[in-house]
């Protein structure tokens, strides 16, 4: 248990009246809640203690949750190397766990554990109060064992909040009657993202197509060949993002200093050399050389970036959603230690993250031969409760027919 | 129009009701008032009012009067009348006059101004003038200063100066220029170096002072010299600092210490008394030890008290762990005595911010406070202290009801010393202490002649300036570290004006002192041959000072910054934003100046290629990097330049995006600027790794 938590709460484990009455949730080490040590599993935030609540974490005691504690992250939230969020929920410690999705590590930790990993439309969850990495991207995500808790959760997190200036005016979903009523049809499949699977997998996601089938939906083929690309512009714009968020790392106003430097220029260099990690740095090393050595490069980027969301936005115009799988064999996420070996592993949930739409990941299992540790639905912007739906949907047929 | 005719705006008044003036100047400001047009005019002496009246001016007149705009250049011709009674402008030394004109020629006209250049209100009740951005201030210097408060410092500067020269011409003293282009010393390491292009790979250094030169200048026998000499020093970026600065240089032969403090108090005297500020001669003197002992600081504030009193001796017994400790290894125990002020410092004050929080910022492990209420030391920790121990600190301190007493014990008498020193600036600015409009100048003499390094000892000064005595063993750093100088520090308000020194002028002695420094012979000739040669020719006993002007400029006028009686300084940053020196230049001249492929042969320390783009990521992101993550980032590097070569082929006619969600026009609610609650407590300090006082400590600039 002490392996799962970086801080647990000794204290307010009492829960007040609301929609989250009697839930137990977990938070990671990089959403504030005031007083408690948030380090992000960083070194560059060594001891510190948060000054006041996330509006996330308000949010949810408002709505009479607790939070339990705050669970241990990879370095900065890149990736899962060392993330116990799914553990937490899996072993019984919360009902539902709160992890950053840069690349899609929500929606991966879910699948490793059997659980439901989602990730909203971005802008629909306040960040102010998350020590992220990756401004344009980053969302909240949320791990729990059904779709309904889920749902509670972004029912009470969702909004607008005066303090996140990232988020655009609209009409939040409807989270809490949508249930049942997903209103999804048609679902596309992309052949190109299906090419990327070794024969098993991509036989066991052509079958969890067919369980799709079998349950009344009708999977379409689609082409986008343009696919290699979401991780290419991923991983230039995400670069460039973390060197630039990442310059309040400085050892000035808080995190570790080191002990031995001689002058000023000395004193950032050698601590900034110092906070970053193995996987941390070298992804700031290829931002700064995009930002000052080929800024046009990211600007190239960023029109890519339009592009790819153009073609996505596209087929769901053709399509009620997008099915696509979520893990490979061979890429375990909770493994991938280095740049390279993180964008291999986090190669489909990575799109959504990209192009800023919501997405749910849910193991299928129709008792019969489909059967797939995770596969992803990916929505239009602010289809959030339709996708909640049609997983807890499938999550109920699972648990009914095993 | 004929300029030699010309009055001064600013010098009309009543009397010369009825004259016809011709005035020249700009626009300083504008008010309309339908038919009639008051204009205020401004040149170097002042403001006028202008007024176009149909009933006085003609109608094209008046027409072309509509087109004036703030600081258009003019000439008017007109006749000076005495304003109506209630119509008066107090805000003007004219303001009880007005000229109305017969004849005007727009000289020039004015862009829109970047920012207000008028300081003077047209009437009662209007803003006289606003704060404007300094960097948008010195990117129109030109503009700034027109402004008659900059105009009013340049012009006292002007006077600064002639005062010293007139009073220094009095005194027999030669005002000589010494070359701008002199020889780089090595351990000039902030040297200004400027390239020979006849003599290419070589270097002319700007000077950091004159100093050689003067002393040469005595040995010519010119026996008394001055010069305002312009120095040069690329330091790294403090607050009021400039790259270059006026330093007032004096040298003079056959005199001591009395003729540098007769003289330049009474110099020091006639150029405060430009800005009207009366000081008293003779200024005190004080030793450095005094200032060190009393005040911990070798350039004391004199005007207030808080000096420190030594405890050391009454806790010779005492009980309490801590003192004890301290006592033990040889340490010491000083304190101040806050006379009445145990309201504004309360226990949770002294425990919580400063025992707590200030104090251990200045460099102390500890702080021991007491107050005295009725007659009695109160504190948490007074039980320790026996009965005779707390008669014995009342009597020291001459403590009475509302006194608070700080106590700063350390093994460091140095440190108890600085941080006391610190601490007694804090409370002195905290507690209003300081008299406003009060001079204190102060002379402070006998400064270790070395100070302590690891290896051997270095000079405190410069390795010209005499010792006390000559009698001393060059070997022993004992004896050397106890030697006195001649050197003496001219402090006001705790500002150190400037400083100087009676000179070596005994080879003999000068080679001992050498000698004392480590330097071997080679170093020496390499350093200052031509220099010591010089001495072997009949030198006088000579010695000088050097006065930084604008800082004396700055003080006299009660401005809070140099940048304010500089015409065009550079800004905080070593810039000038008005030309954009330093600036780029193109390889065609460095090419001339050979300076392509210069320092290739010479490896010097800490001065690594910065072609390597590891390298040169590592310093632009300012992320160190060892030895053996070298090859990983090596290969990030090069994955990174394969993503940019993959998608630079690709073809888009897409905009780009920066957000999937973009926000447009977000406004806070409310419109009004919130201060965030965090930013008044001290809880976004609880984070830091270093603090002092109230700032987020960091290493500094300089080694």
């Amino acid at each position: 248990m002490s392996g799962i938590f970086a801080y647990r709460d000794g204290g307010s484990v009492v829960s007040g009246e609301g929609l989250l009455k009697g839930s137990s949730i977990s938070v990671q080490a990089n959403m504030s809640v005031a007083g408690w040590p948030t380090e992000a599993g960083s070194l560059a935030l060594k001891g510190f203690k948060a000054i006041e609540d996330a509006t996330v974490v308000k949010s949810l005691r408002d709505q009479g949750a607790s939070i339990v504690g705050s669970t241990r992250m990879s370095e900065l939230g890149l990736g899962l190397c060392g993330d116990e969020a799914a553990r937490a929920v899996a072993e019984g410690f919360s009902a539902i766990a709160l992890v950053t999705e840069h690349l899609g590590e929500a929606r991966l930790s879910a699948a490793k554990a059997g659980l439901i990993g989602y990730k909203p439309s971005y802008g629909l969850v306040s960040r102010h109060g998350l020590l992220g990495l990756i401004p344009s991207m980053e969302t909240i995500g949320i791990l729990a064992r059904s779709a309904a808790d889920i749902a509670t959760v972004m029912a009470a997190a969702s909004g607008r909040d005066e303090r996140d200036f990232s988020m655009p005016v609209e009409e939040v979903p409807d989270f809490l009657n949508g249930s049942g009523q997903p209103g999804i049809r048609t679902l596309g499949w992309i052949r190109e993202s299906a090419a990327c699977l070794e024969t098993d997998d991509r036989k066991a996601f052509q079958r969890c197509l067919e369980g799709f089938a079998k349950a009344g939906l009708t999977p379409v083929e689609k082409s986008m060949k343009e696919f290699d690309l979401f991780r290419t512009v991923h991983q230039i714009i995400g670069s460039v993002e973390a060197s630039s968020s990442a310059g309040k790392y400085d050892g000035v106003r808080f995190g570790y200093r080191t002990p031995s430097a001689k002058n000023w220029n000395e004193m950032y260099l050698k601590t900034r050399g110092e906070i970053f990690g193995p996987v941390i740095k070298p992804f700031l090393f290829q931002g700064a050389y995009y930002q000052f050595m080929e800024y046009d490069v990211f600007e190239k980027a960023c029109r890519l970036r339009s592009h790819l969301m153009r073609e996505v936005q596209r087929l769901l115009g053709e399509v009620d959603a997008l099915v696509m799988p979520a893990v490979r064999r061979g890429f375990d996420p909770f493994e991938a230690a280095s740049v390279p070996a993180l964008y291999d592993a986090f190669l489909f949930t990575l799109p959504a993250n990209l192009t800023g739409l919501p997405a749910v990941c849910f193991p299928f299992d129709d008792g019969g031969q489909a059967r797939c540790p995770g596969v992803q639905i990916i929505g239009s912007r602010l289809s959030d409760a339709g996708l909640l739906a049609l997983a807890g949907e499938r999550m109920q047929t699972t648990t009914k027919e095993s | 129009m004929d300029f030699t005719k010309r009055f001064w705006c600013g010098s009309l008044r009543p009397e010369d009701a009825g004259r016809e003036v011709l005035l020249a100047g700009w626009v300083d400001a504008l008010r309309d008032h339908g038919e009639v047009l008051f204009a205020h005019l401004r040149d170097r002496s002042g403001i006028v009012q202008i007024v176009f009246s149909p009933e006085r001016s003609s109608a094209d007149l008046c027409r072309a009067a509509e087109l004036l705009r703030s600081e258009y250049c003019l000439v008017v011709r007109g006749r000076v009348e005495k304003r109506r009674a209630g119509t008066e402008n107090a805000n003007l030394e004219t303001g009880a006059v007005e000229v109305f004109a017969a004849v005007m020629e727009i000289l020039n006209a004015s862009d829109t101004l970047p920012f207000t250049v008028s300081e003077k209100a047209m009437a009662a009740g209007e803003r006289e003038s606003e704060a404007v951005a300094e960097e948008l201030r010195l990117k129109h210097r030109y503009l700034d200063l027109r402004r008659p408060s900059m105009q009013d410092n340049l012009i006292k500067r002007h006077r600064i100066f002639k005062c010293v020269r007139d009073y220094l011409d009095e005194k027999g003293f030669i005002e000589v220029e010494t070359p701008t282009l002199t020889k780089s010393t090595p351990e000039g390491a902030r040297d200004y170096l400027v390239p020979s292009r006849i003599h290419q790979g070589h270097f002319y250094a700007l000077p950091q002072s004159p100093q050689l030169f003067k002393q040469l200048l005595m040995v010519s026998g010119f026996e008394r010299y001055f010069q305002m000499a312009r120095c040069f020093r690329d330091e790294d970026l403090r607050p009021n600092r400039q790259p270059e600065f006026t330093q007032l240089d004096l040298e003079a032969s056959f005199i001591d210490e009395e003729f540098i403090y007769g003289l330049v108090e009474e110099l020091t005297v006639r150029m405060f008394a430009v800005g009207g500020i009366d000081l008293t001669r003779p200024f005190p003197r004080m030793t450095h030890q005094e200032a060190m002992e009393t005040m911990g600081s070798d350039r004391p504030d004199t005007r207030f008290g808080l000096r420190f009193i030594e405890a050391t001796d009454l806790f010779r017994d005492t009980r309490y762990g801590i003192f004890r400790q301290i006592l033990d290894r040889g340490g010491r125990i000083k304190g101040i005595n806050i006379k009445g002020h145990s309201e504004s410092l309360s226990k949770n004050v002294l425990q919580n911010e400063y025992a707590k929080e200030i104090v251990p910022a200045m460099g102390a492990k500890g702080m021991t406070w007491m107050r005295v209420v009725d007659g009695k030391l109160e504190s948490n920790i007074v039980q320790f202290f026996s009965r005779e121990e707390q008669a014995a600190i009342l009597e020291r301190f001459a403590a009475g009801n509302g006194d608070v007493l700080i106590m700063i014990a350390d093994a460091s008498p140095d440190l108890v010393h600085s941080v006391l020193g610190q601490l007694r600036l804090h409370l002195a600015e905290r507690l209003e202490m300081i008299p406003p409009g009060i001079f204190a100048p102060l002379w402070v003499t006998d400064f270790p002649l070395f100070e302590a390094t690891e290896e051997g000892v270095t000079s405190s000064h410069h390795p010209f300036t005499s010792p006390h005595r000559a009698d001393f063993d060059p070997e022993n750093r004992e004896e050397l570290l106890g030697l006195k100088s001649r050197a003496y520090d001219l402090v006001v308000n705790g500002e150190e004006l400037g400083g100087g020194s009676i000179r070596i002028h005994d080879r003999n002695l000068q080679s001992r002192i050498f000698r004392s420094l480590g330097l071997s012979n080679e170093a020496v000739e390499e350093k200052f041959g031509f220099f010591l040669r010089a001495l072997d020719f009949g030198t006088p006993p000579h010695g000088g000072l050097a006065l930084g002007m604008d800082r004396v400029v700055s003080m006299v006028l009660g401005v809070s910054s140099i940048r304010e009686v500089i015409a065009f300084p550079k800004n905080r940053s070593a810039q000038c934003p008005l030309t954009q020196a330093p600036s780029d230049v193109s390889r065609e001249q460095l090419g001339e100046l050979g300076l392509l492929d210069l320092g290739g042969d010479k490896a010097l320390p800490g001065t690594v290629k910065k072609e390597d783009l590891l390298e040169y990521l590592s310093w632009v992101s300012r992320i160190g990097v060892n030895e053996t993550e070298r090859p990983a980032l090596e290969k990030a590097l090069a994955e990174a330049s394969l993503l940019a070569a993959a998608i630079d082929k690709m073809e888009t006619d897409a905009e780009p995006v920066f957000s999937v969600a973009p926000v447009k026009g977000r406004i806070r609610a409310g419109g009004e600027p919130v201060v965030s609650p965090y930013s008044e407590s001290r809880a976004l300090f609880a984070n830091a790794p270093a603090m002092k006082g109230r700032y987020f400590k960091v290493a500094g600039i300089l080694e």
